[in-house]
């Protein structure tokens, strides 16, 4: 590893918002490619992140904080990879269901499924069934992750899955869920793919998924 | 007959001095004034702007006077009625009154038979409300979970109306929106006989929940106005989440958490002044680890203590919350969180204490649970109740009459007062070893277990009346008929 890749890896564990983007535009001016810098600096960095949170040596504060320094690096380098035409590992369209206003744990997958290399589209919160059938028309993921907090909105994800695959799309995605009142139990219930509990799993869940582990 | 002679009734528990609550005070009407809620219905903004408030799109800022008086409005004190006249199922909120229920909610139950967790179904309810009404030291009831097998709409009418025959306790509800208020309403009004009787005698009271931080979402206003008119009595509780969803700080969480109830406060007292109103809550920390919110650790005691107070210094009977545990079995862990929360509620006096029974991090909804929490009430109500100091209970002459060496078991003063003086166990076992050795060695579990079977299959709550009935019959027909 180079020192840029090392200080990156540093910069992304302390959730360092203003070196990471100076380090990655540092790196650009010196001739580095921009898909190399995602995948051995910030990558790598946001990876070791997720194996410290497993290990319980990293809590969601430090976690939030390190996604949102590899978000600050990332903001740099996207540009840049659209134009080179660089593939991404996969791309995910994200979003909390109908009636339910939460999306702290939602930001926080999308923002480390993009510390893995993935293409996040976040539809935001209080997402309609249909808005989510539209996604994947426009975007073609390949996987959809929905959020719940609320034990009241949990169905939505039932009635999103039905819409689906009335839209003849069920077997274009990977369904992963999550969010506090799901569990692995409903997500087999209602026919989801894979649950995760936490970001970390959801990142892992949707690497598996691509084919990426 | 004493002079200048203070009695203690009741052990006294306080936390925060006089100051320290004027400052939490301040920063809630500092909250209001400066900062502001999201209030996302219409007409409530304008009821809130002709109140007085600053209405600036969305965010409607409450001057602190506006507040002041919607405060004063509100009453301390108020009964809630059982539906059969039942005076010792009546329940009376006001100082130093402290009582216990369930909640409602939990996706998943506790099969009562196999002792399985699983999905929570609308034949649950009945089961819910019978244990409720036997066990002692509870006082209200909730469903314990949320239906999952009927329309999603429908859940909170399912729910209620398998509560209201099986039990005369009063009910806490938790309708969804204006429809299954209507037909939960109507259930009630029928029972009572009248909307005017209803409103004399209320027999159950309405939960709603805003959205932490600082949204009060249109559901939740939409709930407020319905019982507002109607004069049913209101519960206005977010469930904001320390670190996640509110400050990090229990004086932070109690702050904002308020200043949440007080906006739904201002707009009820402007409907119909004088509208019992309850503020409170499942105020709890999230776990760094899982993300998840404890329903067992400590800080939900201290914090919902914390806000009791506050409510009480400001004039508010509280929605307070106890008896659960991250535990997803009857076990020590759920011993412990559940006890310890319900003693302090006991103890920081919160007029309605509910989520008793909740467990696997409110999860899942136990009976089981719920009676082992009725025995750590009882107990608790026992410590509470304090130490009487009077002429008799000081038992000097009997001191003196039994002397050195003699015994009280014979004495008329130990007969008189060893069955209220002394909590009797009904699951916690004091036997000696080989009687508990030679009765089978049950544990507490089993001890539960019993009970509740027990309960389930020999009491008897006080019908209806069979009008009542027809009512929910065409209630819950015109509803299904209505999500057709």
């Amino acid at each position: 590893m180079s020192t840029l890749y090392e200080e990156l890896f540093t910069a992304i564990l302390e959730g360092n918002n203003e070196i990471t983007p100076r380090l990655v535009q540092k790196g650009l001016d010196e001739g580095w490619v921009p898909k190399d810098i995602l995948d051995h600096g910030l990558v790598v960095g946001m990876n070791e992140v997720g194996a410290r949170f497993k290990a319980g040596d990293m809590y969601v504060p430090e976690v939030l904080m390190s996604a949102e320094a590899m978000q600050a690096g990332l903001k740099i380098l996207r540009p840049l990879l659209v134009s080179s035409g660089a593939q991404l590992i996969g791309k995910i369209v994200l979003g909390t269901v109908k009636g339910d206003l939460h999306d702290i744990g939602k930001n926080l997958v999308g923002m480390m499924c993009e510390g893995a290399g993935f293409e996040v589209i976040d539809l935001g919160f209080n997402v309609e069934p249909e808005r989510f059938v539209e996604a994947i028309k426009q975007h073609q993921p390949q996987i959809v992750g929905m959020s719940a907090l609320l034990t009241t909105t949990m169905r939505a994800m039932a009635h999103t899955i039905k819409a689906i695959e009335e839209a003849g799309l069920r077997d274009k995605v990977k369904i992963m869920v999550g969010g506090a009142s799901v569990d692995a139990e409903f997500s087999r219930r209602i026919g989801a793919d894979g649950y995760g509990s936490n970001a970390p799993a959801g990142v892992d869940l949707a690497k598996r998924f691509v084919g990426a582990v | 007959m004493r002079t200048n002679y203070r009695v203690n009734s009741g052990v006294h528990f306080h936390m925060l001095s006089e100051d320290q609550l004027e400052e939490l005070f301040w920063g809630v009407l500092q909250t209001l004034e400066q900062t502001g809620l999201e209030v996302q219905h219409d007409q409530a903004r304008d009821i809130l702007k002709k109140a007085g408030a600053w209405v600036d799109g969305l965010r409607v800022r409450v001057p602190s006077y506006l507040v002041r008086r919607s405060l004063a409005l509100a009453p301390r004190s108020f009964t809630l009625f059982a539906r059969d006249g039942n005076p010792k199922h009546n329940l009376h909120i006001g100082p130093g009154r402290a009582h216990f229920g369930p909640g409602p909610t939990c996706p998943n139950f506790i099969d009562v038979e196999s002792l399985e967790r699983r999905p929570y179904v609308k034949n649950d309810v009945p089961l819910v409300a019978e244990v409720v009404d036997a066990l002692p030291n509870i006082d209200f009831c909730e469903p314990l979970g949320a239906v999952s097998d009927v329309h999603p709409a429908l859940g909170a009418l399912y729910e209620f109306s398998g509560m209201f025959p099986n039990t005369s306790k009063p009910i806490a509800a938790w309708p969804h929106n204006k429809f299954d208020s209507a037909g939960i309403h109507q259930i009630a009004v029928a029972e009572a006989g009248s909307q005017a009787a209803f409103e004399q005698r209320p027999t159950y009271i309405y939960g709603c929940e805003p959205l932490s931080p600082l949204v009060s979402t249109f559901e939740a206003l939409d709930k407020l106005i319905f019982a507002a008119e109607r004069r049913v009595p209101l519960i206005f509780a977010p469930c904001p989440t320390a670190g996640g969803t509110a400050p990090v700080t229990p004086a932070g969480i109690i702050i904002q958490g308020a200043a949440e109830a007080w906006l739904g406060l201002t707009i009820a007292q402007a409907i119909q002044p004088g509208l019992p109103f309850i503020m409170g809550g499942v105020f709890t920390v999230m776990d760094m680890d899982s993300m998840s919110r404890a329903y067992g650790a400590p800080e939900l005691s201290l914090i919902m203590a914390g806000l009791t107070e506050l409510a009480h210094y400001a004039g508010l009977p509280m929605w307070q919350t106890g008896g659960c545990t991250d535990s997803k079995m009857l076990d020590g862990q759920a011993m412990i969180e559940g006890s310890l929360s319900c003693f302090f509620s006991a103890l920081a006096g919160g007029d309605l204490t509910h989520a008793v029974g909740y467990t696997d991090s409110a999860m899942t909804g136990s009976v089981f649970q719920l009676a082992a929490m009725d025995e750590a009430i009882g107990y608790s109500r026992r410590i509470t109740r304090g130490i009487e100091v009077n002429e008799d209970t000081l038992a000097v002459d009997v001191i003196h009459h039994v002397g050195p060496n003699g015994h009280y078991l014979r004495e008329k003063h130990t007969r008189r007062h060893y069955k209220t003086e002394f909590w009797r166990p009904n699951l916690c076992d004091r036997r000696n070893f080989e009687e508990w050795d030679a009765m089978g060695r049950t544990t507490m579990k089993d001890r539960t277990v019993a009970r509740v079977q027990d309960i389930l299959a020999s009491h008897q709550p006080s019908p209806i009346k069979p009008e009542t009935q027809a009512v929910i019959h065409q209630v819950l027909a015109e509803a299904e008929e209505r999500v057709r």
